[in-house]
């Protein structure tokens, strides 16, 4: 179900991307990741763009994700946030409309459920 | 902290919204009071702690007619070097120019303002002012005055800029850490790749995970070094995603940092056990109640298990999380209790807590 999808990852920490990478690779699908706003929105705008994504909301340089939110929300591209700011963060959390999963997790847990939200919507689409 | 007034009290008899016509009409310039009572308002005047001052808005400027002792005292000023200046005397570099405007704008329009603001006093040192300020009408409702009352709100300020300082590091740090164990999982994790033992590492991450949402909600009580023991509790077990098969009877329990890593970790097992073999199996729609009390110097938590699979007793052999559950309870000097009733089940942990708190 989830094979070959596009999953778009961003997190400033690389390891926690790395985790997630290969959580992502075991479930046969392709993992874009991004440590910034700038790059998670190169990977969305390119030709074969991205089918769901995994959104740490703290990002390096005082760069939260919301941009990369909206962008993703424009193009009504699923999403869920992975955030260990939940107390600072409160405002933007609730500012965005997606389900949110709290640091630590277990990355295949963060990552099954970013591509069941791709397969609802894919299976609402046809 | 929302205990800080923002204002003196005396401020808060008067609503900013409300119109103060009818209120302060009284203390006009042909006061009704009777010749003793007046008396008692000039000396109750002079003699509060509370700075007031009057200033005249038909002369130019506005200046200052009235200043009482309070106001003296609290700005350094005297009487004479008061007089006929405009309030603006006790501003300074560092006022804020919106809250003047504010200011200026509330005198335009006859309204009653409170506002927090930089002044300073004769000596150069500045104070943070809670003014208070109206227009006093007289009988006829015709403006008459304007009065103010200042109250140096400096301490309360600095007690707000430092909670508020301390609650940010906390979530700093809260952040930090959290980010820290999942680091650390990721490397564990890795490890595990590498080495292809990841079903070892998986076990092993689990229970990093189940400790590192046990400090989740506790980082930002760090100050006071407890946590509340219900939202940890229910932070913990979030991801066993069981819902309504899952009841909370405690309530309203702290308990000291130090015991948080013990909870989490017994917590976890007991849940993991619950899913695979337990009230959580798969298959049934059992239940476990999940209560916690202070009995003394000890927190006891009890796990309740009902309506899954039958249990036959004790497993024959004690699973390797078992012996370290056992262990570390044995390690933190508390007790846990395990009893296979008919229904499922029953779990009794007590921890001991150091430092009687109320």
């Amino acid at each position: 179900m989830s094979e070959g999808c596009r999953i778009l990852l961003l997190d400033d920490e690389p390891l926690i991307l790395m985790d997630l990478e290969f959580a992502a690779e075991d479930k046969d699908c392709l993992p874009l990741t991004a440590t910034n706003v700038k790059e998670a929105l190169a990977h969305i705008e390119a030709g074969d763009g991205v089918s769901c994504a995994v959104l740490d909301v703290t990002l390096r340089d005082g760069e939260t994700c919301v941009p990369v939110a909206r962008e993703l929300e424009r193009r009504s591209i699923p999403y869920i946030l992975h955030s260990g700011d939940l107390n600072r963060q409160e405002g933007t959390l609730a500012s965005l409309d997606a389900q949110l999963i709290a640091k630590p997790a277990c990355s295949r847990r963060v990552v099954d459920t970013a591509l069941s939200l791709a397969g609802t919507e894919q299976a609402s689409a046809s | 902290m929302a205990d800080y007034p923002e204002v003196p009290s005396q401020a808060s008899t008067s609503d900013p919204q409300a119109r103060p016509r009818r209120d302060m009409k009284e203390v006009g310039q042909e006061d009704r009071f009777s010749d003793s009572s007046g008396v008692l308002f000039e000396q109750a005047m002079a003699q509060t702690r509370m700075a007031v001052c009057l200033s005249d808005p038909h002369q130019p400027d506005q200046p200052i007619v009235f200043a009482n002792r309070a106001f003296r005292r609290l700005t350094g000023y005297e009487e004479e070097e008061i007089l006929g200046r405009n309030c603006r005397f006790l501003q300074g570099a560092k006022t804020d120019r919106d809250a003047v405007a504010r200011v200026r704008e509330a005198i335009e329009n006859e309204d009653v303002l409170v506002i927090e603001l930089l002044n300073y006093r004769k000596d150069g040192t500045p104070f943070w002012n809670a003014l208070h300020l109206g227009p006093i009408y007289d009988s006829k409702g015709k403006l008459i005055y304007f009065f103010g009352s200042q109250w140096d709100v400096s301490d309360v300020r600095a007690a707000r800029a430092e909670e508020r300082h301390a609650r940010e590091m906390a979530r700093e740090l809260s952040h930090r850490m959290k980010n820290m164990f999942a680091v650390i999982s990721g490397i564990v994790n890795v490890v595990g790749r590498v080495r292809g033992i990841e079903d070892a590492t998986g076990e092993i991450n689990s229970r990093i995970h189940a400790l590192g949402r046990a400090y989740e909600t506790t980082l930002d009580e760090a100050s006071v070094g407890v946590i509340e023991l219900g939202p940890a509790v229910k932070a913990i077990l979030e991801p066993y995603a069981v819902g309504e098969r899952l009841k909370f009877l405690g309530n309203g329990v702290q308990v000291p940092f130090s015991a948080m890593s013990l909870i989490g970790l017994v917590l976890h097992e007991l849940a993991g056990n619950a899913t695979r073999f337990g009230a959580w199996a798969e298959e049934g729609d059992g239940q476990v109640k999940l209560d916690w009390q202070r009995h003394g110097g000890q927190v006891v938590l009890t796990w309740i298990e009902s309506g899954g699979p039958k249990p036959e007793g004790p497993p024959e052999e004690t699973g390797p999380g078992a012996v370290i559950m056992d262990r570390m309870v044995a390690a933190a000097r508390g007790t846990i209790d395990r009893e296979w009733t008919s229904d499922g089940l029953h779990a009794v942990l007590t921890v001991p807590i150091e430092g009687e708190q109320a």
